[in-house]
């Protein structure tokens, strides 16, 4: 008397009998129609790099923002329905804030993460008088890039709100080989200029369009001087050292 | 004159503070911070009791001392110990001295229009393993400062601390500077001092005194020796350690 | 949006607080609202009020003494009044000041005896110390509401080998000591009770544990003019708690003729 899977993939917060819950993983199955979005950990510091789709001539692709920053050392690269990160995003920037402002020192990557995926499971019915919740999962996952006492460090996190920490990640469409391919040249004595190249390469290897500094976009966090998204003019000179 | 009392309402209200006087000081050195307090509780000329603590430690490297209305004061310390657990569940690590002095001016802010009648004195070790110690008024105003005295003979401490401390009124010997960090025996030696001047002159200091030492990593605690009353309260393997220096003041 | 988690699931009122400008601790009362609050009057004196209580260590426990008058200002309302009242198995408490929030206390802890003893059944017992630290935030909180309870008082108990004795008044003020008198006393019989006991406190038996509390009480009787000669002595020790009979102290004004200015006048 088994109900069929259908009927379970309707109430968000419905587990299946197999014991899953499969809004949850529709969306996680979301983030693998999202352009691809990588992560390298260095030594020096975090490096994260998109792809921008540039669907028409006639878009403005400067106007495309899929890395942003969270706090001074705290960035942030995401795939998937990126409307849903700005929610997120906007937390981890008032929890930060709030940090700073009670303790008088940067949150800690970690913390700033698990505070972005405490939000990840609020979907659902709410309760009558209760604060409005989200009607469905995020479809979004995010790479969390920073720097704190504990060093760099690069944190993955997805719809179903956990999170992961990598050496390097890819997530999105090209995530597959793009992984695979970070697997087999990340090492760890990594410079930052290196995974720069690292990030563009396989980029460039998962890319349909031809790859220029119109239609990626690089990232990174160090030390000296934080965040930082890379301008055009920086950006063409790794390109060109590709 | 009384006929005129009359034209007014009077109204008697609630006054939900009180004053229950001692005194508590903390001074800074290199690489550790002293943290002292008296020990009595009074309200008006009565002795409440000879032994209510004043000086509480939070973590392994920080130490608060808490003066002027004891039930506020007890009150703070708890929700300040409960907010460090809380840190330490959140983040995986004991709060930094510098985020205590922040948090502690947010909580005493945040009270801002039914204040804490308490001053607070924080001593300890900063992460970089300077002595430091941050001294708070009732709202939440603090610095980091060399030494501080508060409570009810802070009027006849501070000045004697402006001039042994930060020397004060004092001119150095020709060719020579004033030493901008004192040694622990020396420190040791003023608060001792302080405290029982304090007790000679104020009603409303006395009974005992405690005394905590917080010295930095790697510190070598020299000007420990041999001192009376000393009971070390760090366990091995701590980097930091903490030691109470316990000691009878005069009860009358 | 809210960003401040401990807010999540719960009724919201965005009117306060818009901006989360408060910290985490200090969150604003989103809950319902009592329409009369600003006509209810708060205490701001006590009325029918109890004077003194005194309670001080000795070698098998904690010895604790109140009179059972309750004054209705300087009349002397209720002549037969208890104020010490036993809470759970270890515990003896005593109060000055208004005998009617001294009632309420006592039902309020009463409450708390069922719940956390008989409701919960667990075995767990609620020693003089744990009463003490619930008292005392009931009265902190109160007094922070600016709807303070009126009273001094005092806890005395004795647990798995331990002698407690604590102090908890209207502003929440606590603290603990080996000798601890309210009220009149605290200026009166706190003196001669520091005197007999202080060093002592594992050496006094309980005869002269009493003889120090009944002359105690008899020179706070001659001073206060709101005491009675009438009272109860509890003790507390590892047999358990037990309140005395009221008993009457024998007291001797003769003296007083002779007193210039006390009795009659000879000149």
């Amino acid at each position: 008397m088994f109900l069929t899977r259908s009927e379970y993939d309707r109430g968000v917060n419905t587990f299946s009998p197999e014991g899953r819950l499969f809004q949850v993983e529709y969306a996680i199955e979301a983030i693998k129609l999202g352009s691809t979005t990588v992560g390298v950990r260095t030594p020096h510091g975090v490096v994260l790099g998109v792809e921008k789709r540039v669907q028409s001539p006639l878009l403005e692709s400067s106007s495309i923002e899929k890395i942003m920053e969270i706090d001074t050392h705290l960035g942030c690269a995401m795939s998937g329905l990126t409307a849903d990160a700005r929610t997120m995003i906007d937390h981890a920037r008032v929890t930060a804030q709030n940090h700073t402002f009670t303790y008088d020192e940067p949150i800690k990557v970690e913390s700033a993460t698990q505070a972005v995926c405490d939000l990840a499971l609020r979907f659902g019915e709410s309760v009558h008088d209760e604060d409005a919740m989200m009607s469905r999962p995020f479809g979004v996952a995010l790479l969390i890039a920073g720097i704190d006492e504990v060093g760099p460090q690069l944190f993955h996190t997805d719809p179903s709100g956990t999170f992961t920490r990598y050496d390097a990640k890819a997530i999105g469409s090209g995530s597959e080989a793009a992984q695979s391919e970070l697997q087999d040249k990340w090492h760890k004595q990594m410079t930052l200029v290196e995974a720069q190249i690292l990030t563009l390469r396989i980029l460039k290897q998962v890319m349909e369009e031809k790859l220029d500094q119109h239609n990626v976009q690089l990232a990174q966090v160090t030390k000296e001087k934080g965040f930082e998204i890379l301008d055009e003019k920086s950006l063409k000179e790794v390109i060109e050292q590709m | 004159m009384p006929g005129e009392m009359a034209h007014h309402p009077q109204q008697r209200q609630f006054n939900p503070y009180s004053e229950n006087g001692g005194t508590i000081l903390a001074i800074a050195g290199r690489d550790f911070a002293v943290i002292a307090g008296d020990t009595r509780q009074t309200e008006g000329y009565s002795i409440q009791t000879r032994y209510a603590p004043k000086v509480f430690t939070l973590t392994d490297k920080a130490v608060l001392a808490v003066n002027g209305f004891a039930a506020d004061g007890n009150m703070f310390v708890k929700k300040v110990k409960q907010r460090l657990e809380w840190y330490r569940h959140a983040h995986a690590k004991d709060m930094p001295l510098r985020a205590i002095a922040r948090l502690i001016q947010t909580m005493l802010y945040a009270q801002r229009f039914f204040p804490y009648y308490v001053y607070n004195i924080l001593g300890g070790i900063e992460d970089d393993g300077t002595g430091a110690v941050y001294s708070f008024d009732p709202v939440g105003s603090y610095e980091r400062e060399a030494c501080r005295a508060a409570g009810a003979a802070s009027s006849l401490v501070q000045p004697f601390l402006d001039n042994q401390i930060y020397f004060k009124n004092q001119k150095a010997a020709p060719g020579s500077a004033h030493p901008t960090h004192l040694p622990l025996s020396t420190v040791i030696a003023l608060v001792t001092d302080s405290f029982t001047s304090a007790t000679e002159r104020h009603i409303e200091v006395g009974d005992g005194l405690e005394m905590y030492i917080v010295l930095a990593s790697g510190s070598s605690g020299q000007g420990l020796e041999g001192v009376k009353g000393l009971r070390e309260l760090s366990t091995k393997g701590e980097a930091e350690r903490v030691f109470v220096i316990r000691r009878d003041l005069k009860k009358d | 949006m809210d960003h401040f988690p401990t807010n999540w699931g719960r009724p919201r009122n965005e009117k306060h607080d818009a901006y989360n400008t408060y910290p985490l601790h200090d969150r604003p009362y989103n809950g319902p609202k009592d329409s009369f609050a600003e006509g209810v009057q708060r205490t701001q004196q006590p009325i029918v009020t109890g004077t003194s209580v005194l309670a001080f260590k000795y070698k098998d426990g904690i010895m604790m003494a109140a009179d059972n008058l309750a004054s209705y200002g300087s009349l002397a309302r209720f002549k037969d009044i208890q104020r010490l009242h036993p809470v759970g198995s270890y515990t003896v408490i005593g109060a000055g000041g208004d005998m009617s929030d001294f009632q309420y206390i006592q039902g309020m802890l009463e409450d708390l005896i069922i719940e956390e003893e008989n409701t919960a059944a667990d075995g767990h017992k609620l020693g003089p110390a744990e009463i003490h630290e619930y008292l005392s935030l009931v009265m902190y909180q109160r007094r922070s509401k600016l709807n303070p309870l009126w009273n001094s008082l005092l806890v005395g108990g004795f647990k798995d080998g331990q002698r407690f004795l604590a102090y908890v008044d209207l502003l929440g003020t606590t603290y603990t000591s080996s000798t601890i008198a309210t009220g009149y006393g605290a200026y009166i019989a706190q003196p001669l009770l520091r005197k007999a006991v202080e060093g002592k406190e594992d050496l006094l038996t309980e005869e002269q544990a009493r003889e120090i509390m009944e002359q105690s009480l008899r020179v706070l009787f001659y001073r206060d003019a709101r005491s009675l000669n009438k009272f109860q002595i509890a003790t507390i020790t590892a047999a358990g708690a037990t309140i005395s009979e009221s008993r009457t102290l024998k007291t001797e004004w003769a003296f007083a003729e002779g007193i210039r200015g006390y009795g009659a006048q000879v000149q």
